[in-house]
């Protein structure tokens, strides 16, 4: 594996005697042609002629799949969900944002026509929570934009890091309440329970 | 703790005045009191938000009473609204605030999926807010909470709809307020307040309707007596 340099789409890169093409180029007139815009990564594979592809990260992408813990912070509430930014896969930060929603009957597991958005969760609020699902709306050609729907309805999903009004980082103090230390206001929240191996006796 | 306020209870108060409690001996901090609108508890202090006067009112509350003209939504108040536009299943109700509030067309008394309530876009509606906070859009309701009307819903074929100041409104929506009592002494009307400072009115004639709008809006800056005195030269003058 050896980067060799930046293309643009369109940019010729070599002969098809020469190489295969791999992800992110195309054949055409017996030529080998970029469609994306990024870095070269030529592969070689032992006897078979090498593979020519574009990437356009030198890493790979993390994707949260479905059934995987992420973290997100929530950008806007409605009475029917919440949308989030998905900021964390498990311990990996992502690099690009994704968007999720989180239903009003996915806030809980218990009682769940009685959800109201307004006290589980509030913008701004980092959130964990389990993938259940993603939907892709192909907006047109090369347009898609993605859009994973989220649940928090088990006891260790819900707010981790809250601030209250006055702008201070709330304590929790049950599974559906949140306390400022400094106006000692109590607000709603829908609250994930402490797993046993971060607290600190 | 309690001198300290009620040293400057009946004073002008502006944001940014602390009342502090650090410096009091131990014992005497164990009293509670109840910050009201426009005071807020900061750890030690109790910090002012609002500008006015800060009242008090026996046990323990105290507040700030200032005057404001411009609504901002809160649950539960009753407000007078304009329908702006139909979308779909639900109203759009221009309520004074920053963004305008929805208002579902099943949220009526009687209404359902086939029988929809009779609301054309510039009617005036009598609702109260479920929703209204700085997150998310306000939502109105043309019923309480058992499902019926109370009051609330269209109104207002003639009459008269103007503005005051949240203050005014507050003095008008008093049980027994002294302003209403006067006004009654002159000419039956009616009067629908609504607490975003709009208020309407309709008497026999127009003439009178445009008298007591007239006079509800001088109301903001007299004293009683100064009003007692305006409402007999009018008596006097009809």
């Amino acid at each position: 594996m050896s980067l060799m340099k930046l293309c643009v789409p369109g940019e010729k890169l070599c002969s098809a005697e020469d190489c295969i093409p791999g992800a992110g180029t195309y054949l055409r007139h017996g030529h080998i042609f970029a469609s994306l815009a990024g870095y070269v990564l030529q592969k070689n594979e032992g006897e078979e002629p090498p593979v020519i592809s574009v990437i356009k990260e030198t890493e790979a992408q993390l994707l949260p799949d479905i059934g995987a813990i992420v973290t997100c912070k929530v950008t806007s509430i409605n009475s029917r969900f919440a949308k989030v930014h998905i900021l964390y896969v498990g311990s990996t930060p992502l690099k690009e944002r994704f968007r999720g929603t989180i239903r009003k009957e996915d806030v809980r597991a218990t009682e769940k026509d009685k959800v109201e958005t307004y006290k589980s969760f509030r913008p701004g609020d980092i959130v964990l929570a389990k993938v259940l699902s993603l939907t892709r709306i192909y907006i047109s050609l090369g347009d898609v934009q993605s859009n994973y729907l989220l649940t928090t309805a088990e006891n260790e999903l819900g707010v981790v890091v809250a601030h209250s009004e006055a702008g201070v980082q709330m304590v929790p103090i049950s599974w559906c309440e949140m306390q400022c230390p400094r106006t000692h206001a109590k607000e709603f929240r829908k609250v994930a329970r402490v797993q046993p191996e971060y607290l600190q006796a | 703790m309690f001198d300290i306020f009620k040293h400057k209870v009946g004073d002008v108060v502006l944001p940014g005045d602390v009342f502090s409690f650090a410096s009091l001996a131990q014992d005497s901090r164990m009293e509670k009191i109840i910050c009201g609108p426009g005071l807020r508890r900061n750890g030690d202090e109790v910090l002012v938000c609002k500008s006015g006067v800060l009242r008090h009112k026996p046990a323990n509350l105290f507040w700030v009473d200032s005057q404001q003209k411009r609504y901002v939504p809160a649950k539960g108040e009753s407000v007078i609204g304009i329908v702006t536009a139909k979308t779909g299943d639900t109203f759009k109700v221009d309520v004074g605030g920053s963004e305008q509030a929805s208002l579902s067309y099943l949220a009526f008394e009687g209404a359902t999926k086939r029988n929809r309530p009779n609301v054309q876009v510039g009617d005036l509606v009598y609702a109260q807010f479920i929703i209204a906070n700085k997150d998310m859009e306000p939502e109105l309701v043309c019923i309480d909470s058992c499902g019926r009307a109370n009051g609330m819903g269209v109104f207002g074929n003639d009459g008269l709809l103007f503005r005051v100041s949240l203050g005014l409104v507050r003095r008008l929506l008093v049980p027994r307020s002294e302003i209403v009592k006067d006004l009654e002494q002159l000419f039956p009307f009616e009067m629908v307040v609504g607490m975003n400072g709009r208020v309407w009115v309709r008497a026999q004639t127009t003439q009178q309707t445009l008298i007591v709008a007239n006079l509800l809006e001088s109301c903001e800056n007299m004293t009683a007596e100064q009003r007692k005195l305006l409402f007999r030269r009018v008596a006097d003058g009809c």
